[in-house]
């Protein structure tokens, strides 16, 4: 027999409206399977303390915290970073009004972070997934700079902008009007003009020396190794181009899509490129994809190369990443792999304070009811900056409404 | 299915049962072929199979432990335990599951094919806001490397509509999931035609940008009851013409038009409505609309508010096919639940669906009907893996006309039938065989069962 839950509204009204710790307070979990994506592996029955946002203590010899929780043997992992998305940028995709990821005149300064939107009912959805955090790229405009990247978490409070303008978004291979060629040559060029801008900038005295434009600062931070490049691109002609320039220029590179870089894993693993890559793309959607496979992360993770899975394409289903990494486990990548796959590799692609757990990063964490990739699996607990915040969304306040038996209208059913 | 006969015959037929009564020389009957590009599909070659020792879920609701599983010329033989079948090919099943072969209701596959270039957008004929005249099956590529991969995630048949911007896209073909370089070498023999009809945001957006009708709901509403209303003459013109033939008389046939051909199609109940149709008011005028015009509303596709007229849809017939968690991508997918399905499915006489309308997620409808069933136990349903597998069988079977043939395991309908190495509805479960008809189209561990299109041959 089928049954509905009777609808706790109050509940629900509550724990969409904030998040349920209060600040400051330490909290140390007792007796949880940590997977601490660190050198030091899995830990049996340990205890993670953490207080003032950040880890504390990792089985200390003494527990001393504000709040202790059993964890019951249950699996706590480093929350889960989600990427290459439009978070807080969206809210309905068809709804012109409600989008703010590009912009026709955006270029390689559009600093998309100051239209993030931490109310967004996206992010309360992805809290679901378990997502802590997330690198936001917006789609910029019709510049082969898409702008840069910003990194929030989901906390859904007015301060969830961790850093903004960290990596630098580039669109290369397959375009529907001209040649990709020119796109590369342009990289090249405009990578070669401030070079000899700074050379020659040496050799003038300060008097002399013109500012340098936003756009050239932007450029001088690559060339410096303060921004990742981050390379959308599939073919492995084009991946190759961009290494050669990776080695010319001392460039941070971080591949986006790469489907064929299946072909040159061996020089991706010794340039040291993260690949990020959507684990579930695996047809040949245009002839730059014609390597796409469900096999290609654990193929890329074994050949060496660190890679970092995204839900691209649909930032409302961010929130299935774990499901993404479960499917590549199924494909043959490890399940340690696959859980770094969506924790440190992301961070050390995207240089985040986040993604492990190790005293002194981030306390962003996740209790799960078991293995955290299965369909059959939910979120017992989760904190932010040590906060504890709530898997409750809209979407649970909508089918409470529709499953509560009232002689009213729905409408009255709050 | 009902056979058609070929023009000639039915005219001589008429000629000689009316010949006493005729008063004046009949020309030539005049008959509308239903079927004129019928399957060429033939089963694999195929051998008599016995799968031993396998959980097996039957897609009607049961689930038998330790069971073996005989398929006998193409059909479901025999289910139970401990069964011997001399000459059969043994399968060891042990540790693994077996549910019907994957239905999806709601496919692309073929008219929107990998790669995904402008020569290939074959989907949607958006020059007129009613293109009933089109078929679907007359734009389905059948090299598109989506059907291996859909087969690879254990699906066995599949329907093909045409795209949402028109209020009436088009017919739909439902297709066996076998390889073959016709689309009539993979045609289900005898299924009944769908037809596209859809609501909302699309064909509003589409035609209201070019000024033309509809720009509005009301507009789309409108543009439906115009069609129906030209419908129903149609078909009551060739109804008179009939009867008038019969009576030996000579009438004029009624000038042929495609587009109403298909609609008639509807209105005789020979062709089924499948309408895209995200919200519930918009589905409970189409409910509503079905009744004006004398057609059953059919299933509605996508159904992101099914959950709020979950009753209305089991009260009136209606199945809904929708997603587990598509949301947010237009204004009539802001109000998804996780437990959709299952509300829908809750009601009594319903007819719940898992759809795809991806040529990603059609090769895990397994994990997608896994979703809802656990969301949904999270928060106070009960539902088991043998009820969940029916929105991707039976139910599905249903939607489509098939339920007689395929979509379950059951002594004497076609053996479509997926091996699991576990579970379906984990993360990790993989199809590993898929029979059509009995004849296996896919081995996860033999290549000489994995087929390859023709466009990923020899390319490097």
């Amino acid at each position: 027999m089928k049954h509905f839950k009777l609808f706790k509204s109050s509940l629900i009204a509550l724990a969409l409206a904030s998040s349920t710790a209060s600040y400051a307070e330490s909290i140390a979990i007792t007796n949880a399977t940590v997977h601490t994506v660190t050198e030091q592996g899995v830990l049996e029955n340990a205890t993670v303390v953490f207080e003032n946002g950040k880890v504390t203590a990792i089985n200390p010899e003494t527990i001393s915290a504000d709040t202790i929780i059993d964890a019951e043997g249950k699996i706590l992992t480093p929350g889960l970073i989600g990427s290459m998305n439009q978070l807080g940028l969206v809210e309905v995709s068809a709804v012109s009004r409600s989008r703010d990821a590009s912009d026709k005149k955006a270029d390689i300064t559009f600093d998309a972070s100051l239209a993030f939107n931490p109310r967004s009912t996206v992010v309360s959805h992805s809290r679901k997934g378990g997502i802590t955090s997330n690198v936001v790229s917006p789609r910029g405009g019709e510049d082969m700079f898409k702008g840069q990247t910003f990194v929030a978490d989901l906390s859904g409070e007015f301060d969830s902008i961790r850093v903004n303008n960290n990596s630098v978004l580039i669109d290369l291979g397959a375009k529907s009007e001209g040649s990709r060629a020119l796109s590369l040559q342009n990289l090249q060029f405009k990578l070669e003009d401030a070079v000899k801008a700074q050379e020659k900038k040496g050799t003038k005295n300060k008097k002399e020396a013109k500012e340098p434009s936003r756009e050239e600062q932007v450029i001088n931070a690559l060339l410096a190794g303060d921004k990742a490049l981050v390379a959308h691109a599939d073919r492995a002609t084009d991946l190759l181009a961009l290494l050669k320039i990776k080695q010319q220029f001392g460039l941070d590179l971080v591949f986006v899509g790469a489907a064929d870089a299946v072909l040159i894993a061996d020089k991706i693993a010794q340039a040291k490129v993260t690949v990020v890559m959507n684990a579930l793309d695996n047809l040949p959607t245009s002839f730059d994809t014609l390597h796409s496979s469900l096999k290609n992360a654990a193929k890329l993770t074994n050949a060496g190369v660190k890679v970092a899975l995204s839900v691209s394409g649909d930032t409302h289903k961010l929130y299935e990443l774990r499901f993404h990494a479960g499917n590549a486990i199924a494909n043959g990548l490890s399940a340690d792999d696959a859980l770094a796959a969506v924790t440190a590799n992301v961070a050390q692609a995207f240089n985040l304070d986040s993604g492990t757990i190790a005293v002194g990063k981030t306390a962003d964490l996740v209790l799960w009811s078991a293995d955290p990739f299965e369909l059959s699996t939910q979120v017992s607990q989760m904190w932010i900056n040590g906060e504890e915040y709530s898997t409750i969304s809209r979407q649970d306040a909508l089918r409470d409404r529709y499953t509560t038996s009232s002689d009213m209208p729905r409408s009255y059913v709050k | 299915m009902q056979k058609f006969l070929p023009s000639l015959v039915s005219a001589a037929l008429a000629v000689a049962l009316t010949g006493c009564l005729q008063s004046e020389q009949q020309n030539e009957r005049v008959v509308i072929k239903k079927n004129p590009y019928p399957s060429t599909y033939k089963v694999l070659p195929l051998q008599t199979t016995l799968i031993k020792n396998a959980t097996v879920l039957t897609g009607t609701g049961s689930r038998l432990d330790n069971a073996d599983v005989l398929m006998v010329d193409g059909k479901i033989n025999q289910i139970g335990t401990d069964l011997v079948a001399e000459g059969a090919v043994e399968i060891d099943a042990n540790g693994k599951w077996i549910t019907p072969g994957i239905i999806d209701v709601h496919s692309h596959l073929g008219v929107y094919p990998s790669p995904s270039v402008e020569s290939h957008a074959d989907g949607n004929e958006m020059t007129s806001p009613n293109t009933s005249e089109v078929w679907a099956e007359h734009s389905v590529w059948p090299q598109d490397p989506g059907f291996e991969a859909a087969r690879e995630g254990g699906i066995t048949t599949l329907q093909i509509l045409p795209g949402s911007a028109n209020l009436f896209g088009g017919r739909g073909v439902t297709l066996r999931n076998v390889p073959s370089h016709t689309m009539q070498g993979m045609k289900f023999p005898d299924a009944p035609y769908g037809l596209k009809m859809a609501c909302g945001e699309n064909p509003k957006r589409v035609y209201g940008s070019r000024k033309v009708l509809p720009s509005t709901r009301m507009g789309n509403m409108a543009g439906y009851r115009m069609a129906w209303a030209d419908a129903t003459e149609y078909k009551r013109a060739w109804e008179k013409y009939d009867a008038d033939y019969d009576a030996g008389k000579n009438p004029l046939a009624p000038e042929r038009d495609i587009e109403l051909d298909t609609l008639k199609g509807v209105l005789d109940g020979d062709i089924l409505i499948h309408n895209h149709c995200y919200k519930a008011e918009e589905m409970a005028m189409m409910i509503d609309l079905g009744k004006e015009f004398n057609y059953h509303s059919g299933t509605f596709h996508h159904a992101v508010e099914a959950y709020k007229i979950a009753d209305m849809l089991a009260e009136n017939g209606n199945c809904a096919a929708m997603w587990p968690d598509w949301w947010g991508f237009k204004m009539e997918a802001y109000d998804m639940v996780h437990e959709n399905v299952a509300i829908v499915d809750a009601m009594k006489n319903s007819c719940a669906v898992v759809h795809s309308d991806s040529d990603s997620t059609i090769q895990r409808l397994n994990q997608e009907a896994g979703k809802v069933m656990y969301r949904a136990n999270e928060n106070g349903f009960e539902v088991t893996p043998e009820l969940a597998i029916t929105w991707i069988t039976s139910n599905a079977a249903k939607s489509l006309g098939l339920a007689d043939e395929t979509g379950s395991l059951e002594n004497g309908k076609k053996a479509d039938v997926v091996i699991w190495n576990q579970n379906p509805f984990s993360v990790y479960a993989q199809a590993e065989q898929v029979f059509v008809d009995g004849a296996k189209v896919y081995d996860r561990f033999d290549e000489k069962y994995q087929a390859k299109s023709d466009f990923l041959l020899g390319q490097r």
